[in-house]
């Protein structure tokens, strides 16, 4: 008779994520399944709703990444009334969203993959959290951190107005520009960012590349994953957050496709499975074959190391240094070792840093040619930007009048809802072994696998008091045999 | 001067859950602007972002929305300290408030201590739907609540409420 594990990892009410671990007679893991037993319904809400609202709408969807829901929904408005945006609103959107990239990788980095590196995986559940990282680090450490992420949030409150729920972007633009002032009050906080993303890189080096139990963690643990590739490249094959193709790259390393927004519906389809309410998008053109892995499966990962994998290089030269460093340390690209995704973090950090710099060393970008007002509603747009957690699509249609008719969203997180389960089974099975009862190290462990992909089941916007309790049951003969809760 | 930040937690959005956003407009209104007094009146967001927005203050008063299986529409009041055994606890994105607020303090930021972190939140039927309206029952009971509330905020602040004035 099997017997059943749960993990139930309860982060809000509006997001909920469960793992169910099911062993056979002997102990060992027979199957396991990463379960979202919640319904959203964003697609068919906003259906009726006049299509400039939508851009403000769907940022409720997450309060962690509403800035991404907020540009691919203004880039999907903008196909609906023509696409006619000026430069300058393009400039000042990604100038943005670069803001944005910095204060979220941050928060993931310090926060969230820190405390396993820096701490342990199977350090005291107490003391493994951004309060343990900075006690063994330095209060000096903890200082940078919490002044880079209000830097980057105040980058952001100057171009846009608002940082949590936009309403800056408009059809044909943005509401406000950026004066010469605000400029001037953003460039020595640009600065003091490219400064904490090489202090970053500096860190990781010492503190997870110094020690060889991680490095063969991360490279040859049970986190790795033949899959394929996708991520938003710009008309160099660079990484691009805001705008581009999506190009999808074999984990062999050969182009499997590159296509623009318009054409995404020929490229990704989703499949269903009856115990989660959560899609499995899929290489529409392979077909859905099953959750396996190799160069022929249909499925991908999108992701900060998938966006890097599908990358032929980066946009700018410090981070392009970075990524050679990381490849060659990695031994091969593109790889497909997930806790590197932590490394990519910081690689594209790099990036977002430099761009900002860049951003603010062009003459235009105080200028005020920053909105065009919509000539002609054509009824369909197709949006896409690379969300932190993934490539995210937002594709819409409007009647005559502008009204939504139809919304489809493939968010980052869904692309990687397959991978996701296939490598938490992996880890599960490698970890849990018969006969050993699993401790708090190993369910941090194969929790590890997915806080790799940093994934987002929420549009939760507060959390008091913010638990994330773990609950797991072992069911053993048809009955429960034990239960125990770790509030970690 | 002390510094007082009054929060209003939650999503208008999502019925109930908007209870806190209406609580800080309604002690705005009611016992209106002071110095070294400050209201953020929604607030979406958690852990760090919070502490972003803390810090320069000596006391926070946060609204908020709980289900804590009691009638919609009762109340509880807690401080800081309530939120220690929570402080190690970590959602998928994000530290927790008091894990937020304590690594604030540790660096060196004016943060207000666990004393001076006071919780208001109120009990609601329905935070999972997406609606600009609150349910009846917690609708109903606003003027209740409120009143009570914001009593309790105004001794906090020795200040004198719109009605008490007039």
């Amino acid at each position: 008779m099997s017997r059943r594990i749960s993990i139930d990892p309860i982060t809000r009410l509006e997001g909920h994520g469960k793992i169910e671990i099911f062993l056979d007679d002997q102990g060992a893991v027979e199957d396991c399944y990463f379960q979202i037993p919640e319904l959203r319904g964003f697609e068919r809400f906003v259906v009726g709703r006049p299509i400039e609202e939508l851009p403000r709408i769907v940022t409720r969807i997450c309060g962690v990444c509403p800035a991404s829901h907020h540009l691919a929904g203004a880039k999907a408005v903008d196909g609906c009334f023509g696409d006619e945006v000026p430069p300058l609103a393009h400039k000042l959107r990604e100038m943005y969203y670069n803001a944005h990239y910095i204060h979220s990788h941050i928060a993931h980095f310090y926060a969230l993959a820190a405390p396993d590196f820096i701490l342990g995986p199977d350090a005291d559940p107490a003391v493994r959290n951004i309060l343990g990282v900075v006690a063994k680090v330095g209060l000096e450490i903890g200082g940078k951190v919490i002044k880079a992420r209000a830097q980057a949030q105040e980058i952001q409150q100057i171009i846009g107005g608002r940082t949590t729920h936009l309403v800056w972007c408009l059809p044909g633009g943005v509401s406000k520009g950026l004066k010469p002032e605000e400029l001037e009050k953003i460039k020595p906080m640009v600065g003091e960012l490219y400064d904490f993303t090489q202090f970053s890189l500096k860190l990781f080096r010492e503190a997870v590349l110094g020690n060889p139990g991680y490095v063969e963690l991360i490279l040859n643990g049970p986190y790795t994953l033949q899959v394929q590739n996708m991520g938003l490249v710009d008309e160099n094959d660079a990484p691009n957050f805001y705008h581009g193709k999506v190009r999808v790259v074999d984990c062999e390393g050969k182009e499997i496709c590159k296509y623009a927004p318009r054409e995404y519906a020929d490229h990704v389809a989703e499949h269903v499975e009856p115990w989660t309410y959560l899609k499995f998008p899929y290489l529409k053109k392979r077909g859905w074959n099953g959750f396996v892995e190799g160069v022929d499966s249909s499925l991908y990962t999108a992701t900060p190391l998938a966006r890097l994998n599908v990358a032929d290089r980066m946009a700018t030269p410090r981070a392009q240094e970075a990524f050679e460093e990381m490849f060659k340390t990695l031994g091969k690209k593109p790889c497909q070792a997930l806790l590197a995704c932590h490394w990519a973090r910081l690689v594209e950090m790099v990036q977002n840093a430099e761009t900002l710099q860049r951003y603010c060393a062009d003459p235009e970008i105080t200028g005020d040619a920053y909105r065009v007002v919509p000539k002609q509603i054509t009824g369909e747009g197709v949006g896409i930007v690379e969300a932190m957690r993934g490539t995210l699509t937002h594709h819409y249609t409007c009647d005559p009048k502008g009204i939504c008719t139809s919304a489809n969203l493939i968010v980052g997180t869904t692309n990687n809802n397959a991978p996701i389960h296939m490598v938490t089974r992996k880890a599960a099975a490698s970890l849990i072994k018969p006969g050993v009862e699993p401790t708090q190290g190993i369910l941090n462990m194969i929790e590890m696998a997915f806080r790799a992909f940093d994934p987002c089941y929420s549009c939760a916007t507060h959390s008091l008091p913010g638990q994330m309790p773990l609950e797991v049951r072992i069911h053993k003969n048809g009955a429960l045999y034990r239960e125990f809760r770790r509030r970690c | 001067m002390d510094r007082t930040l009054i929060v209003g937690m939650g999503n208008p959005y999502l019925r109930d859950d908007a209870v806190g956003v209406r609580l800080a407009a309604f002690l705005r209104q009611e016992l209106g602007e002071a110095p070294g007094l400050r209201y953020v009146e929604e607030c979406s967001a958690g852990g760090l972002e919070v502490l972003d927005l803390v810090a320069g203050h000596d006391r926070l008063v946060l609204l908020d929305s709980i289900r804590a299986g009691g009638p919609a529409g009762s109340w509880y009041r807690f401080d800081g300290r309530a939120l220690r055994e929570t402080m190690n606890l970590r959602n998928v994105h994000d530290t927790n408030l008091a894990t937020a607020l304590e690594l604030g303090r540790r660096v060196g930021l004016r943060i207000p201590a666990e004393r001076e972190v006071h919780v208001f939140a109120v009990e609601v039927e329905d935070n999972l739907t997406f609606d600009e309206r609150m349910t009846e029952a917690l609708e109903g009971r606003f003027p209740e609540y409120a009143s009570e509330i914001c009593g309790e905020v105004a001794s906090l602040l020795g200040a004198k409420s719109r009605r008490e004035k007039s």
